[in-house]
C-alpha cells in the first residue's frame, strides 16, 4: 500500500477522503459495486467485452423470447370407455345403458373411444414435457445470467490488469535502464584513478581525424610498445567528441558486439589487474581478446591496429577506462 | 421547575442508546430542576416483559416511577405488521396496530400523564417510535418536548409520526442529519428545535496499560464497542477486517467489546472480550489506536463521542449519514463505503501517526466544544427558557375518525423513506 501524504498543516477529512479515493482509482481502476456490475452487464456490455463473442443484448433477447407468463394450464381430459355415456343424472344414465346395444347397431363407437383415449395420454405427455422444458429453460437462464455477469466482471478485471501490466512494464523498463546506467557508472568510476589524461595528439591513421583521447589506461611498466604502434594503437580509442564535449558518432551492430565481448571479458575472463592494466602486474597474461586475436591468427597483441571504432568514441567512459587489449 | 423524563426502559444496567441518553440527561438536569422519570417495568427491549416492580424508586438520586406493560411483544404479529406497513400500501389503522404490537404498550403510563400531566412543567419524551412517546405527547402536547433519536430506517416513513413531530413544543435533535430528515418527512420547521446530542462521563485518567495487561493484548489494535449484531454492520466489518489482515502492511488487531448476537469469526487477530463495565470500556478505548463504527443506522453514536473525548480517531461507515456527517464536521474521523476505502483509510490511520494524532486532537476539541456536559445542559436550559418565554402557538393534530383510519391509502414506509433526500443529495445540490 502506498504511503499517505498530507501537505497541509490542518486536517481536512473531506480532502483526505478525496485523496484516498483518487489513490484507490489509480491503484485499482474503477471499483464497481455489485449493482453497478449488474447494470453494466445489462446495458453496456459491449464496452467491456468483445462484441463479436457475446451479444450485449443477450439477456434482454432471452427474456423477450421467453413467454411472459408460466405455461398455460391445459385442461386435463381423461378419457375412458364409459366417458361417452357418463352423466350425473341417474335416469338418463339408465336409459343410455339400456339403449347402448341399439346404438351399436348404427355405428361402432369403440375406435372413437380408443382414439380419444390415446389423445388424452398424449396430452398428458405433452404437459409433462412442457413442464420439464420450462424448468430447463429456467436453469439455462440462470446459467446464462451468471455467465454474462461473470464475463462482465472478468472484462473489467482484465482491463484493470492490463493497466497494471502496462504500468509494471514501464517501471521495469525504467529500472533496467537505471540499473545499466548505474552499473556502468560504478565500474568506470572505480577505474578513474588508474587512468591519466594523455597529451592530445593528431591522428596517425589518416582514415579519420580524431581530436584527442582524454584518458587512457596505463600500460604495464615493462611494456614498451614500438613507437609506430603507439601512435596507431592510440588512434582507435581516441573518442570522437561532439563540440559540447559529448561523444558522437553512429553505433554499428558489430561494434556493439565487440563492446559486449570486452565487458564479458572484464567480468569473467580476465583478472582485475589485467583488465585495469595495472602497473603492479607486469606479467599479466593476455586477455581473452588477446587470446582471441592470437588464435585467429591476427597480429600479436600490442601490435594489432584496428580501424578506429566510433563506439568507443561515443562512450567517454569506455574511451577513458576501457583497457581494450587490442590497443596494447 | 418540575420535569418528567419519559422513556421506554430505565435503569443503571440498561445500556441501550436512547435509554442511556435519557438517564444521563435526567441525572444532569436534576442539578437544575426537579426531575422525575416515568418508565415501564420492562428491561428487555425485545419482549418488554415486566421484570421490575411498579411504583417509585430512586436511581442515582433521581426518582423513577414505573408502570406495567400491558402485553409482551408477539414477534410473529409484529413481524407481519411490519411487513405490511413498511412494504405495502396500508391504512392508519395498520400503523396504529403496528405501534401497539411494537410495544412497550403501557396505558397506565399514558393515564398517569393524562391525570398528572399538569404537575410537570415539561415532559421530555425519548425515542419517537415507541408507544409512550406517541400517546404521551398526545396526552400533554403543550408540555411535550421530543428527543426523537431517529435513525434513517423505515419507521420514520410511517405517517402516524408526522403530526407528533409537528405538534410537540420542541425537539432536541441528536444531529444535523436527524433534524434535516425529520424536517423533510414532517415539515415541522416551525417547531423550535436544537441539535444537542448527549455528553458522556469520560474519566480523566484512563489506564490503557491496565487494560492491555488485564486482557493480554499486545500491539496496535482497533476497537469496536457495541452490540455485535447484523444491524450494526458487524458482518461487513468482519469481512473487511479479515481481508485487511491479509495485507502485508497491516499489523492491527480488532478487539470487540459488547454482547454478541452473531458468531465472531475465529481469527488470530480478532478478539471478542464480551460486555465490559465502563472503566474497562474507557481503558480499552484509551488503549486502542482507533475506534471502528461499522453501523448503518445511528442517530448519535455515543461511543464515537467517547472515543473522540479520549483523543482517538474514528473510522465510520459512510452509509450512516450521521456518522459521516460527524466525521466531516469534527475533522476527527475517516469513513468508508466499500473494502477499498476501508483498507486505505485504516492503513492511513495505522501508519500515519501525524494523521491519527491530528484526528484525535480534533476529536477531543470537537467533543469539548459540542458535547461537554456544560454545553449540553446549557442547551437544554436555554430551550426550556425559550419555551417558557413564548406560549405554545400550535396544537397537535387529532387522529382521524375510526372509519377514516381504515382507508388503505398510505404509501409503504420504505417508499417514503426512499423519497427522503439524503445528505449526499444536499451536498450535490450545494455543489
Amino acid at each position: 500500500m502506498a504511503d499517505f501524504n498530507i501537505r497541509s498543516d490542518s486536517v481536512n477529512v473531506e480532502q483526505i477522503m478525496e485523496q484516498i479515493r483518487t489513490r484507490i482509482r489509480e491503484k485499482r481502476g474503477v471499483d464497481y459495486t455489485e449493482q453497478q456490475i449488474s447494470e453494466l452487464a445489462a446495458v453496456k456490455m459491449e464496452k467491456f467485452l468483445d462484441a463479436r463473442g457475446v451479444r450485449s443484448d443477450l439477456l434482454d433477447e432471452f427474456r423477450r423470447l421467453r413467454p411472459a407468463s408460466d405455461a398455460p394450464t391445459r385442461p386435463r381430459y381423461e378419457f375412458h370407455d364409459e366417458t361417452l355415456f357418463e352423466t350425473h343424472r341417474g335416469p338418463i344414465r339408465f336409459m343410455r345403458r339400456l339403449l347402448r346395444p341399439v346404438l351399436k347397431l348404427f355405428f361402432n363407437p369403440n375406435p372413437l373411444i380408443q382414439v380419444l383415449h390415446i389423445q388424452s395420454q398424449l396430452n398428458d405427455l405433452e404437459v409433462q414435457a412442457e413442464a420439464s422444458r420450462r424448468a430447463r429453460e429456467q436453469l439455462t437462464f440462470e446459467v446464462m445470467h451468471n455467465l454474462v455477469l461473470e464475463a462482465t466482471r472478468m472484462g473489467i478485471e482484465v482491463k484493470n490488469l492490463k493497466m497494471r501490466v502496462e504500468s509494471l512494464s514501464g517501471r521495469l523498463e525504467f529500472n533496467e535502464r537505471r540499473a545499466r546506467l548505474l552499473e556502468s557508472a560504478v565500474v568506470y568510476k572505480g577505474m578513474e584513478p588508474t587512468t591519466e589524461p594523455v597529451v592530445q595528439q593528431p591522428a596517425a591513421t589518416g582514415r579519420r581525424e580524431y581530436e584527442s583521447r582524454p584518458v587512457e589506461p596505463r600500460p604495464p611498466a615493462d611494456y614498451r610498445p614500438r613507437p609506430e604502434a603507439v601512435a596507431d594503437a592510440r588512434a582507435p580509442f581516441a573518442p570522437q567528441t561532439a563540440p559540447g564535449g559529448q561523444p558522437a558518432g553512429p553505433d554499428g551492430p558489430g561494434q556493439r558486439s565487440r563492446r559486449r565481448r570486452r565487458r564479458r571479458g572484464r567480468r569473467g575472463g580476465a583478472s582485475a589487474a589485467s583488465v585495469m592494466g595495472s602497473a603492479s602486474m607486469p606479467n599479466a597474461g593476455p586477455t581473452p581478446a588477446q587470446a582471441d586475436g592470437q588464435a585467429s591468427g591476427d597480429q600479436p597483441t600490442g601490435q594489432t591496429v584496428e580501424p578506429p571504432s566510433s563506439t568507443e568514441a561515443r562512450e567517454p567512459a569506455d574511451a577513458a577506462g576501457d583497457p581494450d587489449p587490442n590497443a596494447q | 421547575m418540575k420535569l418528567a423524563i419519559v422513556v421506554q426502559r430505565y435503569g443503571p444496567t440498561i445500556n441501550g442508546g436512547a435509554e442511556l441518553h435519557a438517564r444521563y440527561i435526567a441525572e444532569h438536569l436534576a442539578r437544575h430542576a426537579d426531575v422525575e422519570v416515568l418508565t415501564t417495568c420492562a428491561t428487555d427491549y425485545v419482549t418488554w416483559r415486566n421484570e421490575l416492580p411498579t411504583g417509585v424508586e430512586r436511581v442515582n438520586g433521581v426518582p423513577v416511577r414505573r408502570f406495567k406493560v400491558k402485553h409482551q411483544r408477539d414477534p410473529r404479529v409484529f413481524g407481519k405488521l411490519s411487513d405490511r406497513v413498511f412494504g405495502e400500501r396500508h391504512s392508519l389503522a395498520d400503523e396504529l396496530d403496528w405501534l401497539d404490537a411494537e410495544g412497550p404498550t403501557s396505558p397506565a403510563l399514558i393515564d398517569h400523564l393524562m391525570k398528572q400531566g399538569d404537575s410537570y412543567d415539561y415532559c421530555f419524551f425519548f425515542s419517537y417510535r415507541y408507544y409512550h412517546s406517541f400517546y404521551g405527547a398526545r396526552a400533554v402536547p403543550a408540555r411535550a418536548i421530543l428527543v426523537p433519536t431517529a435513525e434513517r430506517d423505515a419507521a420514520i416513513g410511517l405517517h402516524l409520526f408526522a403530526p407528533v413531530f409537528r405538534g410537540v413544543r420542541a425537539l432536541m435533535y441528536n444531529s444535523h442529519e436527524e433534524r434535516a430528515m425529520i424536517h423533510a418527512v414532517s415539515g415541522n420547521q416551525q417547531v423550535p428545535g436544537v441539535v444537542v446530542g448527549v455528553g458522556s462521563d469520560v474519566p480523566q485518567n484512563p489506564q490503557p496499560g491496565r487494560f492491555r495487561q488485564k486482557y493480554d493484548i499486545r500491539g496496535p489494535f482497533a476497537i469496536y464497542v457495541g452490540r455485535i449484531d447484523q444491524n450494526k454492520g458487524c458482518p461487513e466489518l468482519f469481512d473487511f477486517f479479515q481481508r485487511y489482515a491479509k495485507e502485508p502492511t497491516g499489523r492491527l488487531s480488532l478487539v470487540l467489546v459488547g454482547h454478541s448476537l452473531l458468531p465472531v469469526p475465529e481469527h488470530p487477530r480478532i478478539r471478542h472480550l464480551g460486555f465490559l463495565d465502563d472503566a474497562d470500556k474507557f481503558d480499552g478505548l484509551a488503549a486502542a489506536d482507533l475506534l471502528i463504527m461499522p453501523s448503518y443506522f445511528e442517530s448519535l453514536s455515543m461511543v464515537a463521542l467517547e472515543a473522540w473525548a479520549l483523543g482517538k480517531p474514528v473510522l465510520a461507515n459512510a452509509k450512516c449519514e450521521v456518522l459521516k456527517g460527524q466525521c466531516v464536521r469534527s475533522n476527527a474521523g475517516l469513513y468508508y463505503e466499500r473494502y477499498a476505502e476501508f483498507a486505505e483509510t485504516l492503513h492511513a490511520i495505522e501508519h500515519n501517526r501525524w494523521l491519527s494524532g491530528s484526528l484525535g486532537r480534533n476529536g477531543r476539541q470537537y467533543f469539548q466544544n459540542n458535547y461537554d456536559w456544560r454545553v449540553i445542559e446549557r442547551k437544554y436550559l436555554d430551550m426550556l427558557a425559550q419555551l417558557k418565554a413564548a406560549p405554545a402557538r400550535h396544537t397537535m393534530e387529532p387522529l382521524p375518525g375510526r372509519s377514516e383510519r381504515r382507508h388503505d391509502d398510505l404509501a409503504a414506509a420504505e417508499e417514503v423513506l426512499n423519497r427522503l433526500p439524503k445528505a449526499g443529495d444536499q451536498d450535490r445540490r450545494r455543489a
